[in-house]
């Protein structure tokens, strides 16, 4: 059966940590073209905002691997996202991702899947949640 | 800083080329190929090659956190991806960003953000909320 209301509340496993390294936010930083922002370099920068997605989208990986759900990244259109943060992310943080499913709201092939990812460090710490919605297209029976 | 409603934060213009586009790949770890190969783009349905719907929301970003000064001030940020920035192989695709405070209330600043490219809006209910003194 593809994914239905019935998958809604379903968690997978969290990623492996992830170390948020100086180089790392440099990078991501000078690609938003933002990389003579202080916060973001020196020897304890904090991260872009958006670099959550970085974490985040690693974690998307276990939705399309679920042969249950049949979900193909190629069909899938990414619709809206939204970040809240308790705290910024910053070098050093060692992260893990865990995706759960929010929403599923089925229209004949067509599926608005809302997922949650929860990014917390290693020492328990909450830091975002980054909650996208997902259009996703199945293909003809 | 004395933030109120209606205040209108600066804005900018960033014209995204193809080498921005592979740079943000690399950085975000996001190698769908719509963002880098026209025949894949137009195997989706869309005129060209186009821009991360994150890259674009990253930099619209850039409107809130270099007017707050501290980007570990922002505390939630939401946006619709509404229309693709299609980014030419010459021309690249240009993206103009603004912001307005739209209320301020317990130590919170909202401001919507706007982002226009080809005379429309790509991002769609584009929000974030910032601490404030």
């Amino acid at each position: 059966m593809p994914i239905s209301e019935a998958h809604a509340g379903r968690s997978y496993p969290p990623t492996e940590p992830y170390q948020i390294s100086r180089a790392k936010i440099a990078e991501f930083a000078a690609a938003l073209g933002d990389g003579d922002n202080p916060a973001y370099g020196g020897t304890d920068p904090i991260a872009p905002p958006t670099f959550a997605v970085v974490l985040s989208s690693a974690a998307w990986g276990a939705i399309f691997d679920d042969p249950e759900l049949e979900l193909s990244l190629s069909r899938t259109v990414h619709t809206d996202q939204r970040f809240a943060w308790n705290r910024p992310l910053r070098a050093g943080d060692e992260v893990t991702a865990q995706l759960t499913i929010e929403q599923v709201r089925a229209r004949g092939p067509m599926a608005f899947v809302t997922i949650a990812v929860h990014l917390v460090t290693t020492a328990g710490e909450d830091v975002c949640t980054a909650t996208s919605t997902l259009l996703h297209r199945a293909v003809a029976a | 800083m004395n933030v109120t409603v209606g205040t209108v934060l600066p804005g900018f213009t960033a014209t995204f080329t193809r080498a921005d586009l592979v740079r943000y790949a690399g950085a975000s770890t996001d190698f769908n190929p719509i963002h880098w190969s026209d025949t894949m783009a137009a195997e989706l349905g869309l005129p060209g090659v186009v821009a991360h719907g994150m890259l674009t929301m990253g930099t619209a970003l850039r409107v809130a956190t270099d007017w707050i000064g501290d980007p570990g001030r922002v505390r939630s940020y939401y946006v619709r991806f509404t229309k693709p920035v299609v980014v030419d192989e010459l021309a690249g695709g240009e993206v103009t960003f603004s912001g307005t405070v739209t209320a301020v209330a317990d130590g919170v600043a909202t401001i919507a953000l706007e982002a226009i490219h080809a005379e429309a809006k790509v991002l769609g209910s584009a929000v974030v909320e910032v601490l404030v003194d």
